[in-house]
């Protein structure tokens, strides 16, 4: 779907560890994702994993992974992230 | 804090733990009814001089706690020895800031164990090392098997939907697989630790 007036670009990957309780952080990025960005994203898609994963990916790019930046992303350095790709 | 009678006292059975959870408690009372007790392993948990008490740290969220928790509770039922109480780790951050994995992880199931007195004398964390190990080298072994999985470090959203699919169907079932043996390795380092007890 395109949004008229908007640059339907960036698509959001959220892949999170279903078993260590990180849905909260999930859904919050999610929300600040879209309380952002409203219609000019072409998907938030969460990823259900294992083994403590926590990674956000934007078109492909990693921006945020807890394996290897430590920890979960501050939104609004992910909000940065996608913006810089729209 | 301290821990003590009326600190324990704040923590529920593991039944009442059970009629609580909002999830996985049907997964969690399968594991339960599988584990297997070694009857050596039972009757060094029988041989106790005294019952112990045992704070276990919980969330019904956590794949560690339904696989691990059930262990505790049948060795406790079977042999009349462990008094265990289950604390929400969300509800006792208390709890949570001192019994941290490796001092900086809030790792969960947390098994700690205490003598009459409310001395500590035993802390079980997550899972046994063992079982992380086997683990790592079995989904090493995965991603080796079939060169659609790509790099064991890279992450899993860059896969295709049905090779990720596949990858995360092949990690479950590794996992299963290992499960006799990673409840036998819980059992033996409890029993351990309850050994240790003794000795002291």
């Amino acid at each position: 779907m395109r949004v008229r007036g908007a640059c339907v670009s960036a698509k959001v990957r959220i892949t999170y560890c279903a078993e260590c309780g990180y849905e909260p952080q999930t859904l919050a990025l999610a929300s600040a994702l879209m309380t952002a960005f409203g219609g000019r994203l072409s998907a938030i898609e969460l990823v259900p994993w294992l083994d403590g994963t926590f990674d956000v990916s934007v078109n492909g790019d990693l921006v945020h992974s807890m394996a290897r930046d430590g920890g979960f992303p501050d939104a609004a350095a992910v909000v940065a992230a996608v913006r810089a790709r729209l | 804090m301290r821990i003590d009678a009326a600190y324990f006292a704040q923590g529920v059975t593991y039944e009442a733990f059970k009629a609580s959870m909002t999830r996985n408690r049907e997964e969690l009372e399968e594991n339960e009814r599988a584990v297997t007790l070694d009857p050596a392993d039972l009757a060094a948990f029988r041989a106790l001089p005294r019952p112990l008490h045992v704070v276990a740290v919980a969330e019904d969220w956590c794949g560690d706690v339904v696989a691990n928790l059930p262990v505790l509770a049948r060795l406790a039922a079977a042999s009349g020895n462990l008094d265990v109480r289950v604390f929400e780790r969300s509800k006792h951050p208390e709890l949570v800031a001192r019994y941290m994995k490796e001092g900086k992880f809030e790792s969960i199931p947390v098994f700690v164990f205490f003598d009459e007195a409310f001395r500590e004398v035993g802390v079980w964390i997550e899972r046994p090392a063992s079982v992380t190990a086997r683990r790592a080298e079995r989904r090493l072994a995965i991603y080796a098997s079939d060169p659609a999985f790509g790099s064991p470090d890279a992450p899993p959203a860059d896969l295709p939907d049905e090779v990720r699919e596949r990858l995360l169907a092949a990690l479950v079932q590794m996992r299963a697989e290992l499960k006799p043996w990673a409840e036998r390795e819980v059992t033996r380092e409890l029993r351990e630790l309850a050994q240790r007890t003794v000795a002291a």
